[in-house]
């Protein structure tokens, strides 16, 4: 009979107990710091059935599978699911082999010392267990080993990763410190070492194909030592306290913090303050895997790859060095390519927007002038159900092809149109709040509203994504659709109401940030593109297409850094020698005609160009 | 020690390559065959003078292009030209270069001279400007070809017009940072033609600054001020648009008042500056030489090395290097002769 | 001192010599840019607020150089962020940030 307590397992089940203290306590503050409706909202959401399930779903496919590594590096995919699930399969089995084939199971122990002894005894079963030759616990042996392999082929990637990036498909990878390399060196030798500890005695608690044969019968050449076993069952003990206690100071607070993160997103909740609560959870679910370093359009200047969101969260994560972090935030361009790629989708771009709204300006905007701005009363002359209005924007009055362009596009059509900002026009208010100026833009937002309203149109077509975004998610235009001239081209030419000539001509889409990835709008200009022309494909498009590098939302970022940005994306888009560069944003538009070696229109220009007179 | 050129019996045999038959390389070739070379022009048109042959009059004693260009041309009648010709490959052997023309052509040189001059900036890339858009927006050089020719529906018998100096210079937003030199004293020069033209017009020139550093170009400001009403307003343009009845509507700053202003216009001539030749690209590439940060042929320095570059043998003259004014082309093409002299002699 | 009953008005020179820089130092040394303005006049002709009302991006920081901040910052606030002046400015002067960065440094009590 052997013991069912060793002094080895008290570094373990301390750490154990520190790192669940941690967690609970975290969790129940961030759920303290929440806004009270959004706390509400999540407390509801955890018995509402529908999204209990889907909590399941995504616990299971985010944290343990990774589904969204696995879409884009399948061999980073692979590295992941092993480690987290085998692990997690390691515990699950384990607990049941406890269960089934324990030493405890028929001994007659007070409660709190079996609760105990159940913390430990699954995660060093082999130590207190006899081997059992029944069926059972071959099948249980045989698994534990199983997922054991699978946990240690996962280290294997990480190795490679961590020593090679470019084997597994990276060009640059994040860059740490002396800590996270003690923690990460003692997460990659947990498994080894536990490996070894049951290979060790494989011979007396029994084991499968990798402890038994592999291990002892192999690597032991059949031979035990106590003193050897006990003395790798201590490493491994003191391993895992070492991990554990780290841990919550390190990167693998993640493995934690995204199961919690997955409960508040599906919730509905999102960021509001930049160091607060959702924020917290999103900030502490980043594992710094770094990659969205390569996506990073800035990381084009090699010097400014620390300004990606990697690097942001984690210096906001350290609490202070305020000053980096406001650099940070001012720098980014927004495009929100690292969302995309985020294996845990945490919006860095929120916390940034969160942060810019912390920015103290001592003078306040003074929209006054605005309310002195009587908007005419126009004469109603057509039947208001079927007028479109054409808002143009700001930037597209520095770009008339497109305004010339669309004015001749809906006059084609017969379009009840009117061009809203033919003479200059309010600003969308989307830059002020890309400045932190939420509570200002407003007063953008309300005369704007007020002008389109009186308009009396019930359709309102924008040339300017900037603008397209802020339209739809900050005005309140009950009853008036909004769409982006791409949607509506695209609208008219299915309706039949305009007729464009088919030629040969090569054309490259760029996707506009806000249109692309922010809306999804990615098939209306593709299909306007295939009636005109032959779309052929850049280096990457749709939601991993570049920013052109004009993007508004950089505050700081100086003209040099911005023109090696638009260089290197005209550089993607002309892979494959298209003839002209298409966009649908006049800033996409000024800023690709600097350095384009070819021409670069707008969508609307080629409809035009290409449209068929009746 | 002055050097001494004793040995010039071979000078008759010492072909020099001149690219480019405008101004400069005309002027080049004429000072060379003086010198007792064998100059031979290689132009890819099929006339000679460049963009000179385009112009009608010159700033600032408004004598005509074409006088210019006759004596010019009357110069060089000895010379060797081919008209229609390309050159697609340039080899340097030891001391010699070896020349192939698009016809399959090739003979050897003892050095070459890069007259490639100037493209006139594409005012298509200033979209905001609207050429290319709207009619009644022209280019400084259609304005010159409509004074040669009087051949242009775009303007018809214009009431208002503006000028709009340093289009495609001194703007970081098309990549040309530096001044094109001659737009200011055309501009006005245009100026007072077209009001001469149509003495009933309001004539308007929006200048950044006026660089009238020439001799006579002050008087040009002066006599366009004086004799011709020209008004110049200091403040560039940034948009142009089309109102209902087809007319120019332009925002400017009136940068001396502080105020934005707006203009309706019969008529807007656009003063597109200069870059380097698209031609010379290939030229460099074949000798290896390399383009300034503005995107000009790279020389050796602004001051004596201005006719050199750092390929021995290979020399330039005229607007290649940098924005030009005729008489600073036809002079370096003269000094550029004289370098080609010194070198050929000490070779 | 005698009431003649009037007085010699102030003078309406800009004194230089009174005029204290040291915001705008600070303000020039976060944006280098600021003094590659070579007043062209574009911010101000294309500006979208100007349609409306007296902002000129180039006449602000032209009055933070003379001292006349009070006047500066009026404008300042009419300010709609809209990017237009950076995206044709013609010396690529980082407008915006230079005028966040005014909005930051500056008092209004103050002068």
């Amino acid at each position: 009979m052997r013991p069912t307590f060793d002094p080895f397992v008290i570094p373990f089940v301390a750490s154990m107990t520190f790192v669940l203290a941690y967690c609970i306590i975290g969790m129940i503050r961030i759920v303290f710091q929440l806004p009270k409706e959004d706390r509400r909202k999540f407390l509801r959401s955890l018995i509402t059935p529908k999204i209990f399930w889907k909590n399941i779903k995504d616990l299971f496919g985010d944290s343990l599978f990774h589904v969204k590594i696995w879409k884009r590096k399948p061999l980073l995919g692979y590295m992941h699911s092993a480690i987290a699930f085998g692990w997690f399969m390691i515990i699950v089995v384990g607990h049941f082999e406890t269960v089934a084939l324990s030493p405890l199971k028929d001994m007659h122990l007070p409660l709190w010392e079996k609760l105990m002894s159940n913390l430990y005894m699954p995660i060093f079963f082999r130590y207190f267990a006899v081997e059992a030759p029944t069926l059972n616990a071959h099948i249980f042996a045989f698994l534990m080993d199983f997922f054991l392999l699978v946990i240690i082929s996962g280290i294997v990637i990480a190795v490679v990763k961590k020593k090679r990036p470019r084997k597994v498909g990276l060009k640059r990878v994040t860059k740490f410190g002396l800590k996270e390399d003690l923690v990460r060196i003692s997460l990659w030798t947990i498994f080894p070492l536990r490996f070894l500890a049951e290979a060790s005695m494989a011979n007396i608690s029994g084991g499968s194909f990798l402890t038994k044969f592999i291990g002892f019968d192999l690597l032991f050449g059949g031979h035990y030592s106590e003193t050897l076993s006990y003395i790798l069952w201590w490493a491994y003990s003191t391993d895992l306290a070492i991990f554990m206690t780290l841990l919550p100071f390190s990167r693998y607070m993640h493995i934690p913090a995204e199961a919690f993160l997955i409960l508040l997103r599906n919730a509905g909740l999102k960021t509001t303050e930049p160091r607060k609560g959702y924020a917290v959870a999103e900030i502490y679910s980043c594992p710094s895997c770094g990659l969205c370093i390569d996506v990073c359009p800035m990381s084009e200047v090699k010097e400014n790859y620390r300004n990606t969101a990697v690097y942001f969260i984690r210096n906001i994560r350290k609490g202070k060095r305020r000053r980096d972090v406001k650099h940070k935030t001012e720098i980014c361009l927004m495009c929100g390519k690292c969302i995309e790629v985020c294996p845990l989708g945490i919006d860095s771009l929120k916390i940034k927007m969160a942060q810019r709204e912390k920015t103290y300006y001592k003078i306040k905007s003074d929209f006054e002038y605005l309310s002195q701005q009587t908007t005419d009363n126009r004469q109603q002359t057509v039947n208001k159900a079927d007028k479109v209005v054409y808002f143009a924007g700001c930037m597209s009055h520095l770009t008339p092809k497109i305004t010339r362009a669309m004015t001749k596009i809906f006059e084609y059509a017969n379009e009840n149109y009117e061009f809203l900002d033919k003479e200059g026009s309010i600003c969308c208010g989307r830059p002020m709040m890309l400045t932190g100026k939420k509570e200002e833009a407003k007063a953008l937002i309300e005369k704007n509203t007020e002008m389109i309203k009186k308009s009396g149109a019930k359709r309102l077509v924008l040339s300017c994504p900037i603008c397209y975004r802020v339209f739809k998610e900050e005005y309140n235009l009950e009853g008036i659709e909004i769409l982006h001239h791409t949607q509506y081209i695209n609208e008219l030419i299915e309706k039949e109401r305009i007729d464009v000539d088919r030629s040969d001509k090569r054309y490259v889409y760029h996707d506009p940030c806000e249109l692309g990835r922010v809306f999804g709008v990615y098939d209306e200009p593709r299909n306007i593109i295939d009636n005109i022309g032959l779309l052929t494909q850049g280096k990457s498009d749709k939601d991993m297409a570049v920013c052109c590098g004009g993007s508004i939302a950089s505050l700081t970022m100086t003209k040099e850094e911005r023109d090696e940005i638009t260089k290197n994306a005209i550089k993607d888009l002309t892979l494959n020698h298209p003839e002209e560069i298409v966009t649908a944003c006049p800033l996409c538009l000024k800023t690709f005609a600097r350095f384009a070696p070819i021409k670069v229109k707008d969508i609307a220009e080629i409809v035009e160009e290409n449209i068929v007179e009746n | 020690m002055t050097p001494s050129y004793d040995n010039t019996y071979t000078m008759k045999e010492r072909n020099v390559l001149i690219i480019g038959g405008g101004p400069a390389g005309m002027e080049a070739a004429h000072q060379l065959k003086q010198l007792g070379f064998n100059p031979i022009i290689v132009e890819r048109n099929d006339k000679l003078g460049g963009h000179l042959a385009q112009w009608d009059r010159l700033f600032p004693t408004s004598e005509t292009a074409e006088g210019l260009l006759e004596r010019l041309k009357e110069n060089i009648k000895d010379v060797e030209v081919r008209l229609n010709s390309r050159i697609t490959n340039i080899e340097k052997n030891a001391e010699t270069f070896h020349v192939t023309l698009s016809n399959n052509k090739n003979f050897d040189v003892d050095a070459v001279v890069i007259c490639t001059g100037f493209d006139l900036f594409n005012a298509e890339k200033k979209q905001e400007y609207g050429y290319g858009i709207y009619d009644r927006v022209i280019t400084n050089a259609e304005l010159e070809e409509y004074f040669k020719t009087h051949n242009d529906k775009r303007i018809d018998e214009p009431q208002r017009i503006g000028f709009v100096h340093c289009v495609g210079s001194r703007d970081i937003k098309v990549n040309n940072t530096y001044c094109s030199k001659v737009c200011c004293a055309t501009a006005l020069k245009q100026a007072c033609e077209i009001k001469d033209e149509f003495p009933d017009a309001d004539v308007y020139c929006f200048y950044m600054d006026l660089r009238m550093f020439g001799k006579g170009y002050e008087d040009l400001y002066l006599k366009a001020q004086k004799d011709f009403d020209i008004k110049c307003v200091r403040g560039r343009v940034c948009e142009v648009s089309e109102n209902i009845e087809g007319k120019l509507v332009i925002k400017a700053e009136d940068t001396l008042l502080g105020t934005p202003m707006k203009m309706t216009l019969d008529l807007l001539v656009l003063m597109c500056g200069m870059e380097k030749s698209k031609g010379a690209d290939e030229i460099q590439k074949m000798l290896n030489i390399e383009s300034n940060k503005d995107g000009f042929i790279e020389n050796l320095g602004a001051f004596v090395g201005m006719n050199k570059t750092k390929e021995k043998g290979v020399f330039v003259a005229g607007a290649c290097t940098s924005p030009k004014t005729l008489p600073d082309t036809i002079a370096e093409a003269r000094s550029t002769a004289m370098e080609v002299y010194h070198y050929l002699c000490n070779n | 001192m005698i009431d003649f009953g009037f007085s010699i008005s102030k003078s309406s020179h800009i004194q230089m010599d009174d005029v204290d820089l040291k915001t705008f130092k600070k303000l020039e040394a976060l944006n280098p840019d600021i003094n590659t303005c070579m007043s062209c006049g574009l911010c101000t002709a294309t500006c979208s607020a100007g349609n409306f009302t007296d902002v000129s991006f180039r006449k602000i920081i032209l009055m933070l150089q003379r001292g006349k901040d009070k006047e500066a910052l009026q404008k300042v606030k009419r300010c709609m962020m809209c990017g237009k002046c950076m995206m044709i400015c013609s010396r690529g002067i980082n407008t915006r940030n230079i005028l966040l960065s005014i909005t930051r440094l500056y008092n209004e009590e103050e002068k």
